[in-house]
């Protein structure tokens, strides 16, 4: 036990270094996008973001299909804890990409369709973790949040294509403008900082989990 | 258990005999462990567990607002079986409510209603007729009625389980009889049983 | 088919309560009318907006009500002595999903064919011209919403706070179908030169499939004890 909390201490500190690497070359070594100013430095964090909040979900999908078939709680408590890491950062996405609306379009919100989605991601998200507050026993929260989280996470590209339609069909849809390198290399280090954080935050969680779950199974034992 | 043997359950309330009881039913699962009914493994072969086997609960799967007939032809139809109108007339002459067979089970008393669910019980080829408290409520010609049923299912060969806190009364058309106390299952002396009065005997702390 | 069987028993035991209680359906007529009847008088007289809106409005309304009526699927079991009533006949337990959807869609649509109307005089929109379209987008509409409503009904049935869990989880399951739903119908009625709600009515379809699958595939696990 104690190799595995080691191997997570290093995780965590390669982490940080890697984050704190990042974002310094992002916010003062590379030069900013020239139409957009500073403002665009926020995608280095907006983007990685974006991404691991839909690593994160279909981590939830994956356990959540697991689950149900091996019916191993070790699945549950993997699938929970990235449906909770998943929510911070969607949280995150949307509220940089709020930011960095107001200057660029003049607008908080905007029902662009990685936005759209992402939002009712989000609301999917937090009905997985509203109906685990409702079962005590773990093999009933695990079942019902199982098939919360497949169906959700199967409704999301429904939902971004719908939404891809319905903006389409009344304007024009925006092209991704091309980028220097550099800031793309930015982009793909900061991308793999957070990946890092997010397997070291997943690895603290899930053992927090495993703690709970035997807390939980003591207590049930001997009331 | 042996094929086709008449057993009474007994012991005090809260003690788990409904919970026993639907369990084998496959309404519930078991939390450890598992078994066989009729043959069957109870976790993976449900369905055909449910195609042998008869529930009778306290207050029976009835809906209030059809009628008895409506709810044998509900009962009959959810089972696989057509039955034909005669059928189910016939069903319910045999509970003795031939006469109420149109009106609404609303209208009913506990005991006409509990007659309603043996009907719907007696109408299925059963090889296992699960009885959870089937005296509450009734008079005593419904007792009588249940006894009958009981012996007939003797005579077709088909188990019978009699779950009641009342030993008495169950331990007369059983041939065993087992006391289900704080989790664990025992036999008990059929005589026993037969003249105490568990209800009002303090078991000490149950299980639920 | 021995399963098709046990749903349309499902669906005829539901179907006569509700005939002979009148619970459900008068409720949802009541308050599907007066939710349009707000929306309109929100909004003003300004005709020309309010028949943009039109679909949208109406399509809201009917989620609602829908939403009114989709605990009641279950919970009618309750005083018969709940689901069990139904899980304990042999066969498979898919048949009672598909008996409630049955009658949720049915009571549904009866109820859309009071609001339909309701919706064209508040709203001043033109109904008869395209009444078979209309008709299949609202099929189509309401079957979709059927489908994932009666699967989180049945999830949501033995939860504490089930009012609240369940929209919750419906909502955001349902966008597509809502934008679908909405797009077409406000197409239909308003006005559709370029033939867009072929596309919707698409996303409708593709919809209904969808989660008509996946939730007939699930249902024996979120029914289990």
């Amino acid at each position: 036990m104690t190799s595995k909390s080691g191997l997570a201490n290093v995780i965590g500190i390669a982490a940080l270094a890697l984050f704190l690497v990042g974002s310094f070359v992002g916010l003062f070594v590379v030069s900013a996008d020239g139409m957009q100013g500073d403002i665009q430095r926020l995608m280095y964090v907006h983007v990685p973001a974006a991404w691991l909040a839909f690593l994160s979900f279909f981590v939830v999908f994956l356990m959540s299909v697991l689950y149900l078939i091996q019916r191993d709680l070790r699945w549950d408590r993997v699938a929970q804890g990235s449906a909770e890491i998943g929510v911070i950062f969607t949280v995150l996405t949307l509220a940089l990409g709020s930011m960095w609306g107001k200057p660029t379009w003049g607008v908080w919100w905007t029902w662009d369709p990685r936005l759209t989605t992402t939002a009712i991601m989000l609301a999917i998200y937090v009905g997985y973790l509203a109906i685990r507050s409702f079962a005590d026993d773990p093999d009933k929260r695990a079942r019902w949040a199982a098939i919360v989280g497949i169906i959700g996470f199967a409704n999301v590209p429904i939902v971004y294509l719908s939404v891809i339609w319905w903006r389409t069909l009344h304007q024009p849809p925006s092209s991704p403008r091309s980028v220097s390198p550099e800031i793309l290399w930015t982009l793909m280090f900061n991308l793999a900082a957070f990946t890092v954080i997010y397997v070291y935050l997943m690895m603290r969680r899930v053992r927090l989990a495993k703690l709970e779950g035997e807390l939980e199974q003591r207590v049930a034992y001997h009331g | 258990m042996d094929r086709g043997t008449t057993l009474a359950l007994v012991g005090p309330n809260g003690a788990g005999k409904t919970t026993l009881l639907k369990c084998l039913a496959t309404l519930l699962q078991p939390s450890d462990g598992g078994g066989t009914v009729c043959g069957y493994d109870l976790r993976k072969e449900g369905d055909a567990i449910r195609a042998r086997v008869g529930l009778v609960t306290v207050r029976g799967y009835v809906y209030d607002d059809l009628t008895a007939e409506e709810n044998l032809r509900f009962s009959a139809r959810m089972s696989g079986l057509k039955l034909g109108p005669d059928e189910y007339r016939a069903a319910l002459a045999r509970v003795g409510l031939e006469r109420v067979a149109e009106q609404r089970v609303r209208t009913f008393s506990t005991g006409m209603r509990k007659r309603v669910v043996l009907a719907q019980l007696r109408i299925r080829p059963l090889e296992l007729a699960l009885l959870d408290e089937p005296y509450a409520g009734l008079d005593t010609q419904g007792m009588a009625l249940v006894d009958e049923f009981v012996r007939e299912f003797r005579d077709e060969g088909t188990t019978v389980i009699i779950a009641s806190h009342q030993a008495g009364e169950a331990t007369g058309a059983a041939e065993q009889t087992l006391i289900l106390k704080d989790g664990q299952l025992s036999p008990m002396d059929h005589d026993e049983a037969a003249r105490s009065h568990l209800s009002y005997q303090s078991l000490g702390a149950s299980e639920g | 088919m021995e399963l098709l069987r046990r749903a349309w028993t499902i669906v005829w035991k539901d179907l006569l309560i509700e005939a002979r209680t009148k619970q459900a359906f008068n409720a949802m007529v009541f308050f599907a009318a007066l939710v349009l009847f707000i929306f309109s008088f929100a909004l003003g007289p300004d005709t020309e907006l309010l028949q943009q809106v039109s679909g949208g409005l109406l399509w809201v309304g009917i989620a609602f009500t829908g939403t009114l009526s989709l605990n009641r699927t279950y919970q009618s079991e309750e005083t018969s002595g709940g689901i069990e009533g139904l899980r304990v006949y042999p066969g498979d337990p898919r048949a009672i999903f598909l008996g409630k959807l049955f009658g949720n869609i049915i009571i549904l649509l009866a109820v859309e064919m009071v609001l339909f109307p309701a919706a064209a005089v508040l709203f001043q929109i033109q109904l008869l011209p395209h009444a078979l379209e209309l008709a299949g987008v609202a099929i189509l509409g309401t079957i979709g919403f059927s489908i994932v409503g009666t699967f989180y009904a049945a999830l949501t049935v033995n939860l504490r706070a089930r009012e609240v869990m369940l929209p919750l989880l419906l909502f955001p399951a349902l966008i597509p179908m809502l934008l679908g739903a909405v797009n077409a119908t406000t197409l239909i009625v308003v006005g559709d030169p370029m033939l867009d709600s072929g596309i919707w009515i698409r996303l409708l379809v593709t919809f209904d499939v969808i989660f008509f699958v996946i939730s007939l595939w699930i249902f024996p696990i979120a029914l289990e004890e």
